[in-house]
């Protein structure tokens, strides 16, 4: 088997994808992503692009971090502001910031870039079959873990089996990778007889039962992290991993030390910083304690706190995300069950202007249907325009000639702006006729009731892809659904979108979709947020990310 | 009231206690307050009015208060203080104010111009003007404040009485359970409460009655040992009254002296107990105005010289309320020791 | 006084048992293990939990059995020194809480010395001459102190000394390691909030022996003012506030909750708040244990002071 070709041959959807861009079907970034994921190198799809490559390695390194700065410093601590919590079991993290605390100690087989494109991380390459169902990987050889072992296909396949044992629970198995390579067996889901097929050292084959284009981009999901064959719970005990780092000192709620790896050569190149220290602060006092100046750079900041860190002496680093929040109805519930009163509140919202007033700054105006514009497949629907006449015209159709009063549940779960967008609700349904009173409870009540409460604020996380937050979210009795929103027919719109490669078609179809659940209107969805961290000016290389992934292999400090 | 005082009661503290008058006069301030403030939307459109005799009433009552208290200077000034936020509370409807919860202009600083609004404390992170913000949190603060001590020292006296008067069994098992609350450190009391039932309004009314409720208890048992010998007593039970007439209408008016001074302090420890906790995420919630909820809200987003005022006026504004009870109690001390 | 001292600590320990047993029921109901699974798990994955995997999540936890079990077990593991497993913090609770509590020492320790000589000095000078300008400006300045809350303190103090001046550091979060310029903000907070108390209670009582009949006659003798003083006041006078300020420890373990919170510094106080919000049951109840235990020894320790100080009493 040839390595470090690149005459490798090109994936046979490739031509299709570059036809599309050619007729201004999928935007050039778009290809390059696809392109990526199909096996195409960054840099070479990049150029079949004819966009400029960004800054990162050049493609015979395979290098999926940015270039060497040539002004680097090495040496130096870099100390970050954020949630130091316990490191368990990589594979049942529940939050990313576990997941960031490992992530410099182990590594995943690919890795998605700041500009959403995925690049081959421990894998060296990969190829996916025409149909899409058999997927081949290539690993990089000359990685070792920290324990002087090699790094081979016997660690992949441990991982594998590791997360498809139903007993560990882990929340990979939603993948539509992973569960492609399993079966119900006795109620249970598992692993497929012969869905993973070891080839050699280096050479892993995967078989699908359907066809998934996403395998390499949800090797990068936080919870894919690869650990060694000898692996038990808990990760801390023995950090065995193939990253640049290794743990000194995990104290949950305190602090969490971790060193450059000493003895072993990093296949990653050059890596700069000494030693990553992570403090234990909560959102609220990150950037307070970053203007105290005893950190160099923080986990996330609020808009709530933009004036504060606007007066810092630090770098602000946005990221455009899919992060949202759904001041959602249960169509099951009275009043919501009449659809024109949902429609009347959605018309007499005007989200444009809280986005604005919310997220002065960056964001997107959202438009009630959860697929945000970041989404590679969102399809732009005509504007929603306020219409206060026509909400009161439906509001008198549907029986409250003289208004109603509502009660929306919000916890801030992340972060005070919640409360801000119901409160401009408030304001702006006054004018339709419909109080609405806003009743604020502690984040963790919130838990509580999230897909229970008739009217809620409920926020939901980035993710690659629009169709995958409206089947987490949206479909018929999903344990998400807290809309309790169920209709069999945009279901199954919604079957033949995610069945469809072709960006094209698949975003036609969105088109209908979208419309639909606009249409049915279960949610006010003003904004998709930006997320904003700080970094002192002295951190160079300090990485944007939609869902605040920490990868700081080039990251260096100026002395 | 045909009780013959025992003790030659302070007299400044007569004054103020008899007349029917000034009882009435402060139920007519405190009821419609009250119900402004638990009440909320259940008023409906009775609530735009509801206040305003409301205000007469505090001014008439803080005269007749600086009459009464005119020979403790630090009496009056406590007084002033006190009334002070009360007349705040109780006009803050009618007040040419902005409306406490709209976003006008983030982060503009006091004295200063925006949007053709002219701000005198500045507005907070969210654009909301301080100056009205802090006046209507007030509300919330001596509302909810005063209840709790109130109900406090309904249960407090009562249990205070029963154990004082009956002795015995009564008195070994209340005396137990009031050991076993104040052995607990308020805070703990107040975190652990709260955060079990929930934070709001009314249970933090149910955690400073746990809180202040045992030490209550202590002093009235303590004055109930010591007058329960009296003579009018004796009459009272020779008389074959019932122990709860005995109780309510012979002992409690004659423990009433000492225990309006320790009001007005535990009236300052409440306060502080019901900012605090506001603060500390576990008292009353967003989005209505609160002092601790200013506080909170301040000291992540105001951590900077040029928005200190986000956090000074909140501050400020609660400690003059409770400098105002504390000299109060000051003064009502030293005029019961002069007499 | 050997017994009264140990039917304290019988009650001590009876207040402790009905203590913790009130709140391992408190802590049992559905809503509080739902809240930890959704610290543990997340909102959204518990959601998604099933009705048998949320159960073996409980099992996992020990949370699946009656309260009344987990609390004699838990009652049997601290009789061999176990204080249980904190689930925030991933750490037993014994040394959890041993880090916790030498911080809030170190606190206390500070607060103290600058406490009691500033209390004392000033409650002595004011209460020597009663009504004075003396006494009254320094009867003003501590009611005046004590009025501002802890928190209000803690605002000014940033304010001006940090976020103005520049001189302090406004947090005390001490990532690296013990400073002790951070810890001097908490450490005046406190002081200033405490110290009025003391010093008016000390004044009140210098104010009483002042008055009393056998230094009257020492003044009336001709003896030297000041030697009066030092001699015969002080002694008696320093009694009350002696009792009072073993007290004070009792109240610093709940004061000492916001100024920690505030200031961003890991002491008992910001982690028992941490463990009742999280909810860590088990350390809520150690921490428990430790208040309580501090409130009544700190009351069995100022009795005895009382007693040992107070002739009257001793040689009765």
């Amino acid at each position: 088997m040839s390595t470090n070709n690149s005459s490798t041959e090109l994936h046979s959807k490739v031509p299709q994808l570059r036809k599309q861009m050619k007729d201004g079907a999928l935007s050039r970034r778009e290809f390059v992503r696809f392109a990526a994921l199909l096996g195409v190198g960054a840099g070479a799809a990049y150029s079949m692009a004819g966009l400029p490559s960004p800054a990162f390695a050049d493609d015979q390194a395979n290098m999926p971090f940015p270039p060497d700065d040539p002004n680097a410093q090495s040496g130096g601590v870099l100390k970050v502001a954020m949630q130091v919590q316990k490191m368990e079991d990589p594979a049942t993290y529940s939050w990313v910031e576990m997941s960031n605390q490992t992530r410099h100690i182990l590594e995943h087989l690919t890795m998605t870039g700041p500009d959403n494109v995925t690049r081959p991380m421990l894998a060296e390459r990969w190829e996916a079959s025409d149909d899409l169902k058999t997927w081949t990987f290539y690993l990089r050889k000359g990685v070792k873990w920290n324990n002087g072992d090699d790094f081979t296909t016997e660690d992949v396949k441990f991982n594998f089996e590791r997360w498809m044992n139903p007993d560990l629970g882990s929340s990979n198995v939603g993948l539509s990778s992973i569960a492609a390579l399993m079966e119900e067996k006795d109620g249970k889901k598992v692993m497929r007889d012969g869905a993973i097929e070891v080839i050699d050292d280096h050479t892993i084959r995967f078989h699908l039962s359907k066809a998934v284009l996403s395998f390499p981009e949800d090797m990068y999901n936080y919870p894919t992290a690869l650990v060694h064959r000898s692996f038990k719970p808990p990760f801390s005990d023995n950090a065995i991993g193939t990253g640049p780092f290794t743990l000194v000192e995990n104290t949950v709620g305190d602090r969490c030390i971790l060193k450059r790896v000493e003895g072993i050569e990093y296949w990653g190149g050059k890596v700069y910083l000494d030693e990553i220290h992570y403090y234990n602060f909560d959102e609220d006092n990150q950037l307070t304690t970053f203007a105290g100046g005893d950190v160099d750079a923080i986990y996330e900041f609020g808009v709530e706190q933009m004036e504060l860190a606007k007066a810092l002496d630090g770098n602000i680093i946005a990221a455009r995300t899919a992060q949202t929040l759904c001041c959602r109805f249960q169509v099951t519930e009275k009043p919501f069950d009449d659809k024109r009163v949902r429609q009347a509140i959605v018309k007499a919202v005007d989200n444009a202007l809280i986005k604005e007033l919310v997220y002065p700054e960056g964001g997107d105006v959202g438009e009630n249907q959860h697929v945000a514009p970041i989404h590679p497949e969102y399809f732009k629907l005509p504007p929603l325009v306020r219409d206060v006449d026509a909400a009161k015209a439906l509001l008198a159709e549907a029986g409250y000639p003289d208004g109603l009063e509502l009660t929306i549940d919000v916890g801030n779960t992340d972060g005070p702006w919640h409360q801000t967008v119901a409160e401009a609700m408030r304001d702006q349904l006054k004018d339709a006729g419909i109080t609405l009173n806003v009743n604020v409870m502690p984040a963790s009540k919130y838990w509580e009731i999230w897909d229970k409460t008739p009217f809620g604020a409920t926020a939901w996380t980035h993710r690659p892809l629009g169709t995958m937050v409206l089947s987490l979210g949206y479909r018929t009795g999903v344990p998400w659904n807290e809309t309790k929103y169920s209709n069999p027919e945009w279901d199954k719109a919604l079957d033949e979108a995610e069945a469809t490669l072709d960006v094209e078609k698949r975003r036609a179809l969105m088109e209908n979709i979208e419309k639909v659940l606009q249409d049915d209107a279960v949610m006010v969805q003003p904004i998709c947020r930006p997320v904003y961290t700080i970094a002192s000016k002295a951190v160079h290389g300090y990485p944007a990310h939609p869902t605040q992934y920490h990868q700081f292999n080039k990251v260096w400090k100026a002395s | 009231m045909a009780v013959t005082e025992i003790e030659a009661g302070p007299s400044a503290l007569e004054r103020l206690s008899h007349p029917r008058a000034l009882i009435a006069l402060g139920l007519l301030m405190w009821l419609p307050l009250m119900s402004y403030v638990m009440g909320g939307t259940a008023l409906g459109p009775a609530a735009d009015y509801i206040l305003l005799p409301a205000i007469p009433a505090t001014l008439l009552l803080y005269v007749l208060g600086v009459r009464a208290f005119r020979e403790s200077r630090v009496a009056v000034i406590g007084l002033t203080l006190v009334f002070f936020w009360l007349l705040a509370a109780v006009a803050a409807p009618y007040l040419p104010l902005l409306d406490p919860n709209k976003p006008i202009a983030p982060f503009v600083t006091p004295l200063s111009e925006k949007r053709d609004v002219f701000f005198w404390l500045g507005t907070d992170f969210k654009g909301r003007d301080m100056l009205s913000r802090m006046i209507w949190g007030c509300q919330r603060v001596i509302v909810w404040g005063v209840s709790a001590t109130f109900v406090a020292y309904v249960v407090g006296a009562l249990f205070g009485l029963i154990s004082g008067y009956l002795s015995g069994w009564w008195d070994e098992i209340i005396s137990f359970v009031a050991n076993v609350l104040l052995s607990f450190p308020v805070m703990v009391l107040f975190i652990v409460i709260l955060n079990y039932l929930g934070p709001s309004g009314f249970n933090i009314v149910v955690a400073v009655t746990f809180a202040s409720a045992p030490a209550i208890m202590r002093i009235v048992r303590g004055l109930t040992l010591d007058i329960k010998t009296r003579d009018y007593v004796f009459a009272a039970q020779t008389r074959g009254e019932h122990p709860l007439y005995i109780m309510i209408v012979e002992l409690l008016p004659n423990v009433r002296g000492p225990i309006i001074v320790d009001a007005c302090l535990r009236l300052g420890y409440t306060t502080v107990a019901i900012t605090t906790l506001t603060f500390l995420g576990l008292g009353l919630q967003p989005p209505d105005p609160d002092w601790g909820l200013m506080i909170r809200e301040s000291a992540k987003t105001a951590m900077l010289w040029k928005f200190s005022y986000m956090l000074l006026v909140p501050a400020l504004a609660v400690s003059s309320l409770i400098l105002g009870f504390n000299l109060m109690a000051d003064g009502l001390r030293e005029m019961s020791l002069r007499d | 006084m050997l017994k009264l001292i140990l039917r304290r600590l019988l009650q001590m320990l009876l207040i402790m048992a009905v203590a913790s047993l009130l709140l391992f029921a408190i802590f049992d109901t559905p809503e509080f293990k739902k809240r930890l699974a959704v610290q543990e798990l997340g909102g959204f994955a518990v959601s998604a939990l099933t009705e048998e995997s949320y159960n073996a999540w409980l099992a996992e936890k020990g949370l699946d059995v009656p309260f009344h079990t987990r609390y004699l077990n838990w009652v049997g593991d601290i009789l061999q020194g176990d204080m249980g497993f904190s689930y925030e913090k991933n750490r037993p609770v014994g040394p959890l809480l041993l880090d916790r509590l030498a911080n809030t020492g170190i606190l206390a320790f500070f607060v103290f010395a600058l406490m009691i000589p500033l209390s004392l000095v000033l409650g002595i000078l004011a209460g020597m001459k009663e009504g004075s300008a003396q006494d009254r400006t320094i009867s003003f300045l501590s009611v005046f102190t004590t009025s501002i809350p802890e928190i209000a303190t803690a605002i000014l103090l940033t304010v001006v000394l940090s976020l103005g001046l520049g001189w302090l550091p406004a947090k005390s979060a001490m990532i690296n390691g013990f400073s002790f310029r951070e810890l001097l903000l908490p450490v005046l907070t406190l002081v200033i909030y405490d110290f009025g108390y003391v010093a008016r209670m000390t004044r009140a009582s210098m104010a009483e022996v002042m008055t009393s009949q056998y230094i009257r006659t020492a003044v009336l003798k001709g003896l030297p003012y000041r030697r009066v003083v030092m001699k015969h006041a002080l002694r008696n006078a320093l009694i009350a506030p002696f009792t009072l300020i073993v007290l004070q420890l009792n109240w610093l373990l709940s004061g000492v909750v916001v100024v920690e919170v505030f200031f961003e510094y890991d002491g008992f106080g910001k982690l028992l708040l941490e463990a009742a919000l999280f909810p860590d049951v088990e350390v809520v109840q150690a921490c428990t244990l430790v208040a309580v235990a501090v409130a009544v020894l700190s009351q069995i320790i100022s009795d005895i002071g009382y007693t040992f100080l107070n002739p009257r009493i001793r040689f009765a």
